[in-house]
């Protein structure tokens, strides 16, 4: 079965995906707001844990399904399959975004400070400046072949691009500081890993969800366009 | 073979046409120098504040002014549609990018190196004896910036909004080259040594030059 076939039967689908996405996701907030136990540390304040750690898997995915897409669009050059990494960019770009907002919030309160050069704290703010920098690329080029190679050019330099970032700012914290702030160590009790497991379930769906419609949204949207331009050839002869 | 004299030929060229009109060493060099006029009236009270920053400085400098050179290396072949005959010329694409990084590390040094003692001058540094460490350090970084910036210059040049796009695409891309450089300099400039960093480097360098390498083909792809 070819990518694009699959896409084209996951939209059967999509409607239970969703449901299943908010339930899960509501099943997995009340379990992790309400009905677990506060940490040992951190009290409520590591509740947001339930949040932000979902977000950041659905981030990290979300590029992941960029460079993936984007490979295989260099490969076999299926228009659907760069509308999913279009799609996917976007998703990935919010998800990035909101995990350093939620991560930056948690920290404040934990660490005592709202930004720390951490390594991954550095590669999902690089991540976020190449999705951005990917979007806006996008937006430059009309013709939708070169708009889909080029962008898939940068979504693999970026990819690359970040395990270096990744690897060379350990090497840079382990040289500067041996000890630098850690995060208290949560030690995932199954009161606090169930909550968080449901979650990300549910996060999975729901980004699956969103994924699938929006890449139906720019195949469609690219669809209307080409006409438009073929009614406007045809009225020009 | 025609591999090899394919590179020899673009920089051939590009050496050439950049004798001839001096257009992307002289731009990089004033711009350089009024970036460099900024630093030294914004930071030359403290000499221990110096010290301390001088690493950052000179890689800011370096790396802007390597942005002004880089982004005109795919741009100046739009006139007369130079860019489209490198298109279809049947001569391999990576070979293209090869040459034109090879010319862009030689522009880029150049101006590096008429640096180097203005930064001496303005900044009163007692470098001399670390002199062969830092050109080591810097031909790695600029390699790094170019094999990168001359990917995103061949791209952005087919776009609109070229002069927009260019800066946003490389810079974060260019993270670790600064890291790298920065640490690396800061490093030698006390006496540490920079072993690691240039490790970091030339990992780098290697991978950037083989991905785009491989990947410049779907760039000027026509």
């Amino acid at each position: 079965m070819t990518l694009s076939a699959f896409i084209l039967w996951l939209r059967r689908y999509q409607g239970w995906v969703g449901l299943a996405g908010f339930l899960c996701t509501a099943a997995g907030l009340y379990l992790g707001l309400v009905a677990s136990p506060p940490d040992y540390y951190q009290g409520d304040v590591m509740r947001i844990m339930y949040v932000h750690v979902p977000l950041a898997q659905m981030a990290m995915l979300g590029y992941g399904t960029l460079a993936g897409a984007s490979l295989w669009y260099l490969w076999k050059r299926d228009p659907i399959v760069d509308n999913s990494a279009h799609a996917a960019a976007g998703l990935s770009a919010f998800f990035t975004a909101a995990a350093l907002v939620t991560g930056s919030i948690w920290a404040k309160p934990t660490w005592n400070v709202w930004w720390s050069w951490d390594p991954r704290l550095v590669s999902f703010t690089i991540q976020l400046l190449i999705l951005i920098g990917y979007l806006m690329l996008r937006k430059f080029i009309e013709e939708p072949d070169r708009q889909a190679r080029f962008s898939a050019v940068l979504a693999i330099t970026g990819v690359v691009n970040l395990v270096i970032v990744k690897f060379s700012v350990e090497w840079w914290r382990s040289l500067h500081q041996p000890a630098s702030i850690k995060p208290d160590g949560i030690s995932y009790a199954p009161d606090m890993l169930l909550p968080l497991m449901v979650t990300s379930i549910g996060f999975l769906f729901l980004f699956t969800y969103m994924l699938v419609l929006r890449t139906q949204l720019l195949y469609l949207r690219q669809l209307l366009d080409a006409k438009k331009g073929r009614l406007l050839s045809k009225a020009h002869l | 073979m025609i591999f090899f004299r394919t590179i020899g030929w673009i920089l051939w060229k590009d050496l050439l046409s950049e004798l001839r009109s001096r257009e992307s060493i002289s731009s990089m060099l004033f711009f350089a120098l009024s970036v460099l006029l900024i630093f030294s009236f914004s930071f030359a009270m403290d000499r221990e504040v110096i010290h301390k920053v001088i690493a950052g400085l000179m890689w800011v400098a370096f790396g802007f002014t390597a942005i002004i050179g880089l982004g005109r290396s795919f741009t100046v072949e739009l006139q007369n549609d130079c860019l489209e005959a490198l298109q279809i010329s049947p001569v391999s694409k990576g070979a293209v990018y090869l040459g034109k990084l090879l010319a862009n590390l030689l522009f880029i040094l150049c101006v590096e190196l008429l640096l180097l003692p203005l930064f001496v001058i303005f900044f009163n540094l007692d470098i001399l004896e670390k002199v062969p460490v830092l050109l080591v350090i810097m031909v790695g970084g600029t390699l790094g910036l170019s094999a990168i910036g001359t990917l995103f210059s061949a791209l952005t040049a087919q776009i609109r909004s070229r002069e927009v796009m260019f800066p946003i695409l490389l810079l974060p891309m260019a993270v670790p080259v600064f890291i790298g450089a920065v640490e690396a300099t800061r490093a030698a400039l006390i006496g540490q040594s920079i072993r690691p960093w240039i490790d970091l480097l030339a990992v780098f360098d290697l991978v950037f030059i083989v991905l785009s390498f491989w990947i410049i083909d779907f760039v000027l792809d026509n």
